[in-house]
């Protein structure tokens, strides 16, 4: 991992990723730690996100990953540490050059958060015509594009609760790409989606992938961050405890945690009877 | 007693030009009345959402003032209290006669009644509207506000854009129900000598003594005015979005099913 004070090629050229030079780092993390009240759930965290990267990141509930690529657009402010995008560093960011900072980054929700009151297409457009005064016209073939791009020109004129979850999850990536981000980040884009949905959403960010916007994708989709990821980032109690190549990681993990983590992810049942077995020869009880 | 009514002493002659003036003041008094009191809880509701304790304490304050005492009572204070802190000149100005401030069948709005009823009805509903709206802003998800954050809107176009147009849908009925209920108090500023509806159908009473008849042709014009005002509210006020085209909900069904993307 690397140090705030040695930003230098040598000690991110542990990754494949195109980390070579600091001028091309998108996002980067400095000792970041975030508290809520005097809970701590970010742990002087270190991380650089390459441009045009694509990061999945994984671990249990409650490892702070959603807290992560929060801090990223300030919907939670920074303890401490510092979180540079492109460069700049951005902890004491308010007013306009917050908002203006959000727009170059997308963001992607877990339960969509579609505005209840506008059909698909002014969900999408709404930004250009409201925050980048476009005219009205103009912002709503930009939004037509994008849901094309999405798969759902057809339903432009469909309210979010007219909507299944996987179209709703559509028109929210086509909303945030609306202002041509360079950064998109999604919280756990697919778990709040029924199964035979999350292929059509899985399916969209394979396309936006190395399309060359950066991508931070917290995620328990392992089909994701193994097939379509460049990295794969692993968290617990609040701190990075491995990264490494999605092949690396899925077949020889190196941290026991992320160990254990795989196990359960990857083999559900047959972790939960071991551990059911484990526990009734603590306690004595015949499996 | 038997049953004699007798329509002619309330719907003719002199009695009738009273029920349609007082029937047009508040008319009059009701518009006012809610025009002024949309302004105030738009101020209002402007100064509890900026920063800082002072604005949201003075709004605590005006809330908790307006709503727990009498409308009767406030009414008197402004017309027989306040009014009279006014200075001389705008007071002397106010009860002179003004052609232009005339509204047809012959009710001025320059008038110290018509003023203070309006002020009165205004102040008070801003109250109660401004709790109304709040608990229509209250009732819109958490998620919304932060997608609107991460698309850059700032707080002021996260209220226009996002917020209200939900806060408002939700809260509409209420929201109809407080206009309807400004119209039905202003009955009260006959306690300040304003010849309203009310006020009228009492002149009648003492007039020919026709009480049930007057009372009657009151009541249904009330009723009648209430029923416009509810309608119209409702008709153009905001909506739902499934309210808005549940012939889209059935149609987008009916392809969901044949089709899922």
């Amino acid at each position: 991992m690397q140090h705030p004070s040695s930003p230098t090629a040598d000690s991110s050229a542990v990754f494949s990723s195109p980390l070579s030079t600091p001028s091309n780092v998108a996002v980067e993390f400095r000792q970041v730690s975030k508290s809520f009240g005097p809970h701590q759930v970010i742990h002087q965290v270190d991380l650089r996100v390459a441009a045009g990267e694509v990061v999945a990141v994984c671990g249990p509930s409650g490892s702070g990953k959603s807290t992560l690529i929060r801090l990223i657009n300030h919907l939670e402010t920074l303890s401490s540490g510092e979180i540079l995008i492109h460069q700049q560093p951005t902890a004491g960011l308010s007013g306009k050059a917050l908002r203006q900072l959000r727009t170059h980054i997308g963001f992607v929700f877990q339960q969509f958060n579609l505005y209840a009151h506008l059909d698909a297409l002014d969900n999408v457009s709404l930004a250009l015509s409201k925050v980048h005064g476009w005219k009205v016209e103009a912002a709503r073939n930009k939004a037509r594009e994008l849901l094309e791009r999405v798969g759902l020109a057809d339903r432009a004129h469909h309210f979010p609760a007219q909507l299944s979850g996987g179209q709703q999850q559509r028109v929210a990536i086509a909303r945030a790409l609306v202002t041509d981000p360079s950064i998109i980040l999604f919280d756990e884009p697919t778990s709040a989606l029924d199964p035979e949905m999350i292929g059509e959403v899985l399916l969209v960010m394979q396309e936006l992938a190395h399309s060359g916007i950066t991508m931070i994708v917290v995620t328990h989709e392992m089909s994701f961050a193994r097939e379509i990821a460049d990295r794969v980032v692993f968290m617990d109690g609040g701190e990075i405890l491995e990264q490494a190549e999605p092949e690396q990681f899925f077949t020889q993990p190196a941290h026991p945690r992320a160990q254990r983590f795989l196990q359960k992810v990857l083999f559900p049942l047959r972790s939960a009877q071991e551990q059911l077995i484990k526990k009734g020869d603590v306690d004595g009880v015949a499996p | 007693m038997a049953w004699h009514l007798d329509w002619a002493g309330v719907l003719t002659g002199q009695p009738l030009q009273w029920v349609i003036s007082g029937f047009l003041t508040t008319l009059y008094v009701t518009l006012a009345g809610s025009v002024l009191a949309t302004v105030l809880t738009v101020a209002l509701l402007a100064l509890r959402l900026t920063p800082g304790k002072v604005g949201r304490g003075f709004v605590a304050a005006y809330v908790s003032l307006f709503r727990n005492t009498p409308l009767l009572v406030q009414l008197l204070f402004w017309y027989f209290a306040a009014y009279g802190v006014l200075p001389q000149t705008w007071r002397f100005y106010i009860g002179d006669v003004h052609p232009w401030a005339v509204l047809p069948v012959n009710v001025s709005w320059l008038t110290p009644e018509f003023l203070c009823a309006t002020w009165g009805l205004g102040l008070f509903s801003a109250a109660f509207l401004l709790e109304e709206v709040q608990a229509g802003l209250n009732s819109v998800p958490a998620g919304q506000t932060e997608a609107a954050l991460s698309q850059g809107f700032s707080r002021w176009a996260l209220l226009r854009y996002v917020l209200l147009p939900q806060g408002l849908a939700n809260a509409w009925q209420p929201i109809t129900g407080q206009y309807l209920n400004l119209m039905k108090l202003s009955s009260l500023a006959t306690g300040i000598g304003f010849s309203e509806l009310t006020y009228q159908i009492s002149r009648i009473e003492s007039y020919n003594a026709h009480a049930l008849e007057g009372f009657a042709v009151g009541t249904a014009l009330y009723l009648l005015l209430g029923l416009v005002m509810g309608w119209l509210l409702v008709a153009f006020g905001p909506k739902r979005p499934r309210e808005k085209k549940p012939w889209l909900l059935a149609v987008a069904k009916s392809h969901g099913g044949q089709n899922g993307v």
